[in-house]
């Protein structure tokens, strides 16, 4: 199998199960407070923001640009 | 800082030492906060310093020069996403008093850093030696490029050897179930990398 099949399947795979994580954890903290929680919150969204774009790019439907001549 | 090192060992006067933490909690996060923002100004100088180079060249990438492998960056960001969900689950069982689970999801943290680090390398070295696009020799591009990841490269470098110190003073009871500030702090680096390479990964591969 080709190299880059298997690493998209990979980033496919791993995208999907950070992002669920993220959401996981993002929802099990949503009541927590202080500084320190609601920077941990933010950053979970971003987290599962990025998971997202690494499967959109694995699965070709971002950064899928045509190669240089 | 002697209130931060105390070990849960018998001190003389617990009551004192709460309530030093207590005190000084909220201003060692306010700093380690404003720590992160400072951080977050130099990325973002870089940032749109290349974003600003990039739009007023003549297309992008310059000619000559292949777009990036955006399947292997994918799979690489990936690892470090997953090590900030590893990292973020080691804080909340630490909390809980699950100090096993907390120490496997340590490591996998730091082997997961370690992957994406070493996933870096091999992209750097395929780019140099395959694409021929180096620091110096490639424009814009490459010095845009190597400057940025490789900034980024080193902080999860530093973070990786600071989530080791981490797990090796939780391992040595500087940390309690009460107090742990250190290891929110090291919570919060971690995902401020991580952050950075959600920026990252987007403009330089994706757009």
């Amino acid at each position: 199998m080709d190299l880059a099949i298997i690493e998209k399947i990979f980033a496919i795979v791993g995208g999907i199960i950070v992002f669920l994580v993220a959401v996981i954890a993002f929802w099990n903290d949503r009541k927590s407070v202080g500084i320190d929680n609601h920077v941990f919150k933010l950053m979970l969204v971003l987290l599962a923001v990025g998971a997202a774009l690494a499967f959109f790019a694995a699965v070709g439907l971002l950064g899928n640009f045509p190669k240089a001549a | 800082m002697a209130v931060a090192t105390l070990p849960h060992a018998q001190t003389a006067d617990h009551g004192e030492v709460d309530r030093l933490y207590a005190e000084t909690r909220d201003l060692r996060l306010n700093g380690f906060l404003l720590f992160l923002v400072s951080d977050v100004v130099l990325f973002s100088s870089f940032i749109f310093a290349y974003l600003y180079m990039r739009n007023t060249g003549q297309g992008w990438p310059p000619p000559g020069i292949n777009r990036l492998d955006v399947a292997f960056a994918a799979l690489n960001s990936v690892v470090l996403f997953g090590s900030g969900a590893t990292m973020h689950y080691a804080l909340e069982n630490w909390k809980h008093g699950n100090f096993g689970r907390y120490a496997g999801l340590m490591v996998a943290t730091i082997v997961l850093g370690a992957m994406f680090l070493c996933g870096q390398g091999y992209e750097y070295t395929t780019l140099y030696f395959r694409e021929h696009v180096s620091w110096a020799g490639s424009g814009i591009f490459g010095a845009s490029f190597f400057t940025l990841t490789g900034m980024h490269g080193f902080h999860v470098f530093v973070g990786v050897w600071y989530l080791t110190v981490l797990l090796l003073q939780s391992v040595h009871g500087v940390y309690t179930k009460q107090k742990y500030f250190g290891l929110t702090a090291g919570t919060l680096y971690w995902h401020f990398v991580d952050v950075i390479w959600v920026v990252l990964f987007s403009i330089f591969y994706l757009i």
